[in-house]
């Protein structure tokens, strides 16, 4: 998903001016001239700037139109799932965690993860399964991490 | 002479050397481990410092902070994990290297240059500590804006490819600085009423989401599950081609020292900014600038001796004037308030046997470093001999456990998730990554400094350059903005000349 420099430009500018439209409302410090708004007014004064800067210097290369390239990887459907499935992946772990605890929810994690990029099942179980413990024992044990633990499932921890 | 005699007895004695030996290990594996820093190792060795005598409790600190900082640079050299935003600077010459076979040369270099700075530092502490802290303490907010200005720039400057990309790299960060409420007139910013934003952006998971997590998903799409293993290392070993390095690269090892030993001893910027600027400034004078960046030694030569020596830095301010200079040196501080050492002018007068003791062990760390660090690598490495298939699965279990551990809450990994996606599509576009951590890192100084400076001179832009050393610091940061336009105009003039 590549975006040429034209298209870069626009969304800069575009970004700078949704910055700056939302830093209006900032107040400044009472009796100041300055205030929570400074600092994303100036971003957004370089970004507008460094937005016009990519458009106009597009321009003068000849590129005329704002164009979306997709990279080789993204013409295949089994890339996009593989993506799709790591990011819901740690999204799975971040609803699952609080729910079944750390141990069942990492070994999940790292069992899809390992299928998903092509790891046999037996090799990718049980791999899976030592990670966790390392972890679990590195994090939780020694470095007194609060990992989440589960009631329900507490023979797990 | 009788207080360092003192100062031996105190630091040679099987205890101390064994706290010694044990917080080293301790650092070490802290530091190796993605996602836990040098400030967690230092945090978790309090406790265990209550039941110890001053000087093998501040040994223990010293020791595990130094190695927690060169570990760092293993996951950051073997998995793109940096393990802290100065070590962030060289992170993609260091894996380059690894992904062409030179893991071990890397780390090597990492190892010994880390060294280097770090008793180049001590010297420099032992030697000048009064004077440089005197220079330090001379910095107001109008000095800070200039060197966090300078520092940003180091970062365009450094970013391989078009300066433009790096822009907007630095803008992201800079933008996701914003959010929060730690600001100026303390007001929620970008926070849509979420309590958790409120307390910003945290760098960590930030940084372990757009290099680490990133990574993941090119792995995944790019089915790098089918890659064969990488090479473990070279032939030579991870000491093997140091010495030539040694022998290469003396000015910029010497340069990274001072540098870094000289911009750490700013209290609360300093161990940040140093890397970064002795990263450019050695692009800057290297012959071979174009290899930055693609898995070239010399960076990591000058920003690695940099980085310890920044270290060693910190501590100028917090020894002599009981200031700390990071969070490491203000726990140190506390703990020093524990054993009844109070941190200042006086401690040299009322302690001195205690604070060269405190020289020696740091001297001593450093030295240890070097067969630890050995052993630490040689361990490592083996990570490199696993199929992608399997690591990278492992490896993003890491960062959502690391990314929980800096504030113990599922929003971490949230953080961690959001900007893994954008770094993933930002190395898509081809914009590098370093600028947006370093804007997310100093975007906040940059803010305070610049406020608190515009209400101090009521307004008056000239106030940057009213103070000599702010002068001395705006004119060379404009200097670096100007230069490559000046020489861009020149070469294109005398090439018309020449048509």
């Amino acid at each position: 998903m590549k975006f040429n420099d034209l298209l870069l430009g626009v969304l800069v500018l575009l970004g700078g001016i949704a910055i700056y439209v939302s830093a209006i409302g900032f107040t400044a410090i009472p009796g100041q001239a300055y205030g929570a708004g400074t600092m994303p007014r100036a971003i957004a004064v370089f970004a507008v700037a460094l937005g016009l800067f990519m458009i106009v210097a597009s321009f003068v290369r000849g590129g005329r139109m704002p164009r979306l390239d997709l990279a080789d990887w993204a013409k295949s459907g089994k890339a996009w799932f593989g993506l799709l499935v790591a990011i819901l992946m740690v999204v799975f772990y971040i609803v699952a965690a609080p729910l079944i605890g750390f141990v069942p929810a990492s070994i999940v994690v790292m069992i899809v993860m390992m299928l998903v990029l092509g790891t046999r099942p037996v090799p990718a179980i049980a791999v899976s399964i030592l990670a966790c413990v390392v972890i679990q024992q590195a994090f939780g044990r020694l470095l007194l991490v609060p990992l989440p633990r589960s009631e329900l499932l507490g023979f797990l921890w | 002479m009788s207080v360092f005699a003192d100062a031996l007895g105190l630091v040679f004695q099987p205890y101390v050397l064994l706290v010694i030996f044990a917080s080293a290990a301790f650092g070490m594996f802290v530091g190796a481990i993605p996602g836990l820093t040098a400030t967690m190792a230092t945090a978790l060795l309090v406790p265990v410092t209550f039941f110890m005598d001053p000087v093998p409790a501040i040994a223990a600190i010293v020791t595990a902070t130094a190695m927690a900082i060169f570990a760092g640079d293993i996951p950051g050299t073997l998995l793109r994990m940096p393990g802290t935003p100065a070590s962030a600077a060289y992170v993609e010459d260091g894996y380059r290297m690894t992904r062409s076979g030179r893991a071990e040369e890397a780390l090597g270099a990492s190892l010994v240059f880390s060294s280097i700075g770090g008793i180049f530092g001590t010297i420099v502490l032992i030697t000048a500590s009064p004077a440089l802290a005197e220079v330090a303490l001379k910095f107001s907010s109008f000095e800070y804006f200039w060197l966090v200005v300078l520092g940003l720039s180091c970062a365009i400057f450094v970013s391989p490819g078009s300066a433009s990309k790096g822009m907007i790299s630095l803008i992201i960060g800079l933008f996701a600085a914003t959010i929060g409420i730690d600001n100026p007139a303390g007001q929620p910013r970008y926070t849509f009423g979420n309590v958790e934003l409120l307390a910003g952006i945290q760098f960590i998971p930030a940084m372990i989401g757009l290099f680490a997590v990133s990574e993941v998903f090119r792995a995944v799409v790019h089915r790098a599950g089918d890659r064969p293993p990488m090479e473990p290392g070279g032939r030579k070993g991870v000491f093997g081609v140091q010495w030539a390095n040694i022998k290469r690269y003396p000015a910029q090892a010497f340069r990274g020292s001072i540098l870094g030993t000289a911009i750490g001893a700013l209290p609360g910027a300093g161990a940040d900014i140093a890397a970064w600027i002795s990263y450019a400034v050695s692009k800057k004078f290297s012959k071979t600038p174009e290899k930055f960046g693609t898995g070239h030694v010399e960076g990591l030569v000058e920003a690695g001796a940099s980085n310890n020596g920044a270290v060693s830095g910190a501590w100028i301010p917090a020894l002599v004037f009981g200031i700390p200079g990071d969070s490491i040196t203000a726990i140190v501080i506390g703990v020093l308030y524990i054993k009844g050492i109070n941190p200042g002018p006086t401690v040299f007068i009322n302690d001195p046997q205690l604070i060269y003791a405190v020289f020696i062990v740091f001297f001593l760390a450093n030295i240890i470093m070097l067969p630890l660090g050995w052993a630490a690598i040689k361990g490592a490495r083996t990570i490199l001999s696993i199929p992608s298939r399997i690591l990278m699965p492992i490896i993003l279990m890491f960062c959502i456990v690391g990314s929980f551990a800096i504030n113990n809450t599922p929003f971490g990994i949230l953080l961690m998730l959001i900007f893994g996606v954008l770094g993933f599509l930002m190395e898509e576009n081809d914009i590098p990554i370093a600028p947006a951590i370093l804007g997310l890192v100093l975007g906040p100084m940059l803010e305070q400094n610049f406020v608190t400076s515009m209400i101090k001179a009521d307004g008056d832009f000239l106030g940057f350059f009213e103070r000599p050393i702010a002068a001395g610091l705006g004119a060379f940061t404009i200097a670096v903005w100007c230069i490559p336009l000046v020489l861009y105009l020149m070469r294109r003039r005398s090439a018309e000349q020449t048509v």
